[in-house]
């Protein structure tokens, strides 16, 4: 289901109120022309799966958090901040999730640069 | 039981890891306390962080395979037989009914092999039950000495080809299987008994980290751990793959949700696996199992999008993938220790220090499979 950024937590909370309790997963493609957010949720009375997908300009991608609405989404927003340079909109910034990165571009986006030499934070 | 230390309002924090016994891997947790009681608990990982996504996109299809199996060590055919599958269905390639049946028996044997080695490392992150942990470690063995007939390897077995496996099993295989099951189903009977009638393992287990179904579900934890909370979902039986229902499998569910539930549905996993493989011995047809060789690449439909979700040993795997020509485009992993162990926060909050490590334990993580 195709669903515009700024309708994204308004479909969210529609979608927890149908029965789609659980999240399973958080992610992203790299199209090039386009970043694609897919939020993968889930009825577990049903067994039903319904997947929402945000499209995103590469340039200053950004999404709102859905953390206040499905409480999973904490780490998957995390990870998405740190491997596709996405900026998570309406939570407090948590530190990143693997190590410190220093100087290296969101390694799951297209247009990384393989074989620069990786500097550790100190 | 002893008696806990009051706390005085003041918290101090204790560093665990990244080096340290129990938490099988390299996993850092900076815990705040109260006195003997955790306010919080925060996990630092990424410390076995090899970039798995990225690199799997530079490499084709079979050449992708072994990554797979190197995410979870512990049980390695459930991941390559979930990947093997996103690349069947990419590029439209049938199972063969015989290898359906092989990769129920090979994947269920290493439900119990998984379960196996964590009861013996749960029982160690505990404190003394040594015992247990060589027992069960000894079964283990046997399983993974008939895994190894069929792979050729212990551990790896990059076993999966496309429509098939790499081999048929060899001749007395199956009796094997039996004997073995044998062995195991009458040890299971001997732990429970052992521990169940054991004062301090009741006491360490019982009402330890306890998460209500509703909270459960809210956190997103999956596999034993959602299971044992009351949530009746596995995807065995809800999205069914391979030959799963015709083999009547039915979820394994305990309502109480602490360390103790966790422990009682991997006990109680392993006898349906052991029923499973079983019935899946009894009703497997003749014929070939083999699928295509490992050289072959055929061109995938460029830009189709690919889900398998898979009931592994530790929980619900998920693999989205975007195939590419030769390759994937873009494939990432649902891990379910990546998000068991973001629910340890929440669950671990008012425990005490002691009971910490009975409750990461109860989670069963692999921390490679968490850092990807």
């Amino acid at each position: 289901m195709k669903v515009e950024k700024e309708a994204l937590l308004k479909t969210a909370e529609e979608m927890k109120n149908k029965g789609f309790s659980y999240l399973v997963k958080i992610t992203a493609v790299d199209n090039i022309s386009s970043l694609v957010v897919l939020y993968f949720l889930r009825n577990l009375n049903t067994g039903e799966e319904e997947t929402l997908e945000v499209e995103l300009s590469p340039v200053d991608a950004s999404v709102p958090s859905i953390m206040h609405i499905y409480k999973a989404a904490d780490w998957y927003e995390r990870e998405l901040k740190e491997m596709f340079g996405i900026e998570i909109t309406g939570r407090s910034a948590p530190r990143l999730l693997l190590e410190k990165w220093n100087g290296i571009e969101p390694p799951l986006r297209k247009n990384f640069e393989w074989g620069k030499p990786y500097k550790a934070m100190d | 039981m002893g008696q806990a230390l009051q706390g005085d309002g003041l918290t101090t924090k204790i560093n665990v890891g990244p080096i340290h016994p129990s938490t099988h891997g390299v996993l850092r947790l900076v815990v705040e306390l109260d006195g003997d009681e955790i306010v919080n608990v925060e996990p630092h990982i990424g410390f076995l962080h090899r970039g798995v996504e990225k690199l799997m996109e530079t490499r084709n299809y079979m050449q992708d395979l072994p990554y797979v199996e190197k995410l979870d060590y512990v049980a390695p055919e459930a991941y390559s037989e979930a990947y093997i599958s996103a690349v069947e269905s990419a590029l439209g390639v049938e199972v063969k009914e015989r290898a359906q049946y092989l990769r129920v028996v090979l994947l269920e044997l290493q439900r119990i092999a998984s379960h196996l080695l964590w009861l013996g490392t749960f029982l160690n992150d505990l404190g003394h039950f040594f015992t247990v942990f060589m027992w069960a470690f000894a079964d283990r063995d046997k399983i993974l000495r008939l895994l190894q007939e069929h792979a050729g390897a212990r551990m790896f077995y990059v076993n999966m080809r496309l429509g098939g496996l790499n081999r048929d099993v060899p001749p007395g295989f199956e009796e094997e299987v039996l004997s073995v099951l044998g062995d195991i189903e009458k040890r299971i009977p001997m732990y429970e008994s052992y521990l169940e009638k054991n004062e301090i393992f009741m006491e360490r287990t019982k009402g330890i980290g306890a998460i209500s179904s509703h909270r459960a579900i809210e956190l997103g934890v999956t596999g034993p751990v959602l299971r044992a909370s009351g949530v009746n979902f596995d995807i065995r039986s809800s999205k069914s793959y391979y030959v799963y229902d015709k083999l009547n499998f039915k979820p394994q569910v305990v309502s109480s949700g602490d360390v103790f539930a966790r422990y009682k549905v991997r006990m109680l996993e392993m006898k349906e696996s052991i029923r499973l493989v079983r019935e899946a011995i009894r009703h497997m047809p003749p014929g070939d199992a083999v699928g295509m060789p490992i050289r072959l690449i055929i061109p995938a439909p460029k830009n189709k999008e690919v889900r398998v979700y898979r009931e592994t040993p530790r929980g619900e795997l998920l693999i989205y993938m975007v195939a590419g020509q030769q390759g994937p485009y873009r494939v990432s992993f649902r891990s379910p220790s990546f998000i068991n162990l973001a629910a340890l926060p929440e669950i671990a909050k008012g425990a005490h220090y002691a009971d910490l490590f009975a409750i990461l334990g109860s989670l069963d993580l692999v921390i490679p499979d968490v850092d990807r």
